[in-house]
């Protein structure tokens, strides 16, 4: 089982809390390593979420939730 | 399966693909080489592809569409980034008598192969000169083809099939589709699996969005959405809609339209853009002239009304083509 | 390039063929058109904006390109067209409506296209400006050589589209030469009533770009400073504004009488001029000079006769065109050694 968190390098700001626009795959779907698997809006640019393991994807967070760097948002298994 | 993508995710990978293989393709615009244009469709192209072939242009629309139509005529294929269609009126000559017509005035001796995309449509208050969709006036102009995608399946395609047609084609996508985080969470029915490999959407056919057989229900851009979240809502009364894409303006799929209608008997036209003078009558005519026979009840369109779009959010939303509105006019109409 | 005699001479044969032509294109509009006027009427209907004092810029410039240069040029386009090599007999039939014609009838007058010479003329004001500077980024992005360049009118200077882009042209440094022809009228407005400057060549320094104004309507003169913006374009040096004074002998368009023009405005006619100063400098005599006028008297004569004779494009034909046709998908990618322009002219 792999964690994905938010990198804590996607933003330069340490004041600054994103949160997911959209999900490219659904909870319960087969996802490759280095995929994309999702978009994180923090004020107006869009930044990307790869998948650090291939496996079952497993999502804790919806869009719309405020999230923050180093935050778990998913898991694969 | 395959992954989701956004409309301007899409969008973009058929850009980048064509764009890597063919030199002719050049990407220009206001703010296309930072920020990848407005709605992110260049969006990292800059750095992949440098300032010669992502050129950032000062803020003269007559000026560097008219240079991209030239071009084009020199043998590029330029795609420009214009990222609200409210702003065609300050170009509006390029597109009206120079790319659409060279070709035909010259019979032939002289291509324009241009794709423009622009951004369309409001719903997030920002007002009367930010919030316009404009169908029609595009539409209209002869020696233009116009294509709508309103999912990222069919904006892969249609952005293939845009970039390989030797014509001036007019690309929309309406903003709240095209899945940018900052105009809110993407709308899920605009969300689709895209093959990663290369494929064509052709132009001239509509799409049937959703199977029905109470009533026909068309949109175009946002407003098949709106559509979807009605016909959804429908069934809950036990009435069976039927969901057209249009996707084409032009050519307009007026055999798919057709045949789509005499299914059902009832057509409602969703279109965003103002009332009069527009998409929906043209729907309508095209089924009407060829057989008024068909409809069991009168048609009925559902549009912006004629006036210039309010700012505050309790005006802007009663005045919009929403799902509750088609609902209900779905409703009477078969009752 | 020096003025040769060769050059000057030939620039002379342009001119009296350009003059023979309009003089001919003038003949042919007023035929069914009086005692009552009326733009329908006639072998050669619409519009006609004709060149009759201008010759000298279409002779003067064109002798100073080579084939990969690209031209636009606006609804007066005849002087340019004839002495840039356009088929004079496809564009007699074109102004006729004639399926012959350049554009087989869908043009007519104001659109008169003629790729083999890289050149397009096209009837909305200052519209030529945009397409020029795009043929030459387009060379620039294909390294291909080609300078491009516009003809307008002083009038036209003052629409946004002259001025948005020449900023495009400063920023970009594009080999693009804008030709102002002053013949100090925007149909009945002069030049002082509209334009803030004195000079249109003036404002090249708000874009960043070269400016030169010649005053005789001379071709001598004329060819020189195209030649200095030629040279400039081509070594890199960015765009020039090149503004003519000319004259403008056969009004705006046929029809106009011109009776806004004062007396002491009527401009000079530069062909018996020229022809003059040929042959007072040797250059020509008398016979040569005649010989000359009598060529290309003969042959718009010829051209016009083909013209006549030719058929109108059936009715139907007014439904092609309107689209390119599609490759089919895969020959997108056949990787040709040129791209697939029409504006390939002798260096494809």
């Amino acid at each position: 089982m792999t964690e994905v968190r938010v990198p804590l390098d996607l933003w330069a700001e340490d004041d600054k809390t994103g949160s997911i626009v959209v999900w490219l795959y659904p909870d319960g779907a087969i996802v490759k390593e280095g995929a994309l698997i999702a978009e994180i809006l923090v004020e107006k640019t869009t930044l990307e979420l790869y998948a650090p393991a291939s496996g079952t994807l497993k999502i804790n967070v919806e869009p719309e939730v405020v999230i923050d760097k180093g935050q778990l948002v998913a898991t694969i298994i | 399966m395959s992954r989701m993508l956004t409309m301007s995710r899409a969008g973009r990978e058929a850009l980048d693909w064509e764009m890597e293989r063919r030199d002719e393709i050049f990407v220009l615009g206001e703010d296309v080489y930072n920020f990848g244009g407005i709605f992110g469709t260049a969006d990292g192209f800059g750095a992949k592809y440098g300032p010669e072939r992502v050129i950032n242009t000062p803020i003269s629309e007559t000026g560097f569409i008219g240079m991209a139509a030239g071009a084009a005529m020199a043998g590029m294929h330029p795609v420009i980034d214009l990222a609200y269609i409210d702003f065609i009126g300050v170009c509006y000559n390029v597109l009206l008598n120079t790319a659409s017509k060279t070709h035909y005035m010259s019979a032939g001796q002289v291509r324009v192969p241009m794709t423009l995309m622009i951004g369309t449509g409001g719903g997030y208050n920002n007002a009367a000169q930010h919030s316009q969709c404009l169908h029609a006036t595009v539409a209209h102009i002869p020696g233009v083809k116009v294509v709508y995608p309103s999912n990222a399946y069919d904006a892969k395609g249609m952005m293939h099939s845009a970039l390989r047609d030797p014509n001036f084609v007019i690309y929309l996508t309406h903003k709240g589709t095209a899945g940018v985080g900052w105009m809110g969470t993407p709308i899920k029915t605009t969300l689709s699996e895209v093959p990663e490999e290369p494929y064509t959407v052709p132009f001239g056919k509509i799409a049937i969005t959703r199977e029905g057989s109470d009533i026909t229900l068309i949109g175009l851009g946002m407003s098949v959405h709106e559509c979807l979240k009605a016909a959804d809502d429908l069934a809950k009364d036990g009435i069976s809609a039927q969901v057209i894409d249009l996707r084409s303006l032009a050519p307009l799929d007026r055999d798919g339209i057709f045949a789509a209608v005499k299914k059902t008997g009832r057509m409602i036209v969703a279109d965003e853009d103002y009332l009069s003078y527009g998409v929906s009558g043209e729907v309508i005519a095209s089924v009407v002239e060829r057989d008024p026979t068909v409809l069991r009840a009168a048609p009925v369109r559902i549009c912006t009304p004629d006036i210039p779009i309010p700012f505050a959010r309790s005006m802007e939303q009663a005045i919009l083509p929403l799902a509750a509105k088609i609902a209900d006019a779905a409703r009477k109409m078969v009752k | 390039m020096p003025l040769s005699p060769e050059l000057r001479r030939n620039m002379y044969v342009q001119m009296a063929r350009s003059r023979a032509f309009d003089d001919a294109m003038i003949g042919l509009y007023w035929v069914g058109k009086t005692p009552i006027f009326a733009f329908a009427n006639g072998p050669l209907p619409g519009e006609l904006h004709c060149s009759n004092g201008a010759e000298p810029v279409g002779a003067g410039v064109c002798a100073a390109l080579d084939v990969d240069d690209m031209l636009t040029a606006d609804h007066r386009p005849h002087h340019i067209a004839i002495a840039r090599g356009v088929d004079l007999n496809a564009m007699t039939a074109e102004l006729l409506g004639k399926k012959t014609g350049l554009s087989q009838g869908k043009g007519g007058h104001m659109h008169i296209y003629d790729t083999r010479v890289n050149f397009a003329s096209s009837g909305i004001i200052a519209e030529g400006m945009g397409p020029a500077a795009g043929m030459a980024l387009a060379r620039r992005l294909q390294k291909r050589p080609g300078v491009a360049l516009t003809f307008l009118g002083d009038g036209a200077a003052n629409q946004g589209a002259f001025h948005e882009v020449l900023n495009l042209v400063g920023v970009m440094k594009l080999p693009f030469i804008a030709v102002v022809q002053d013949n100090e009228w925007g149909v009945s407005t002069s030049k002082k009533e509209s334009t803030a400057v004195a000079r249109n060549s003036d404002r090249a320094s708000a874009y960043g770009m070269a400016g030169e104004y010649v005053d005789s309507n001379d071709p001598d003169d004329i060819f020189l400073a195209a030649e200095r913006a030629m040279t400039l374009a081509r070594s890199g040096g960015g765009g020039t504004i090149l503004e003519l004074r000319t004259a403008r002998l056969a009004g705006h368009f046929m029809g106009d009488q011109q009776a806004y023009i004062p007396e002491q405005m009527k401009q000079a006619d530069p062909i018996p001029l020229y022809r003059a100063k040929l042959i007072r400098e040797g250059v020509l005599n008398e016979d040569e000079a005649a010989a000359i006028d009598a060529a290309a008297t003969a042959e718009v004569a010829e051209a016009v006769r083909l013209a006549q004779e030719a058929p109108y494009p059936d009715p139907s034909e007014a439904f092609d065109h309107v689209f390119a046709q599609q490759d089919e998908p895969n020959d997108v990618f056949a990787q040709q050694d040129k791209p697939k322009d029409v504006f390939s002219g002798a260096s494809a």
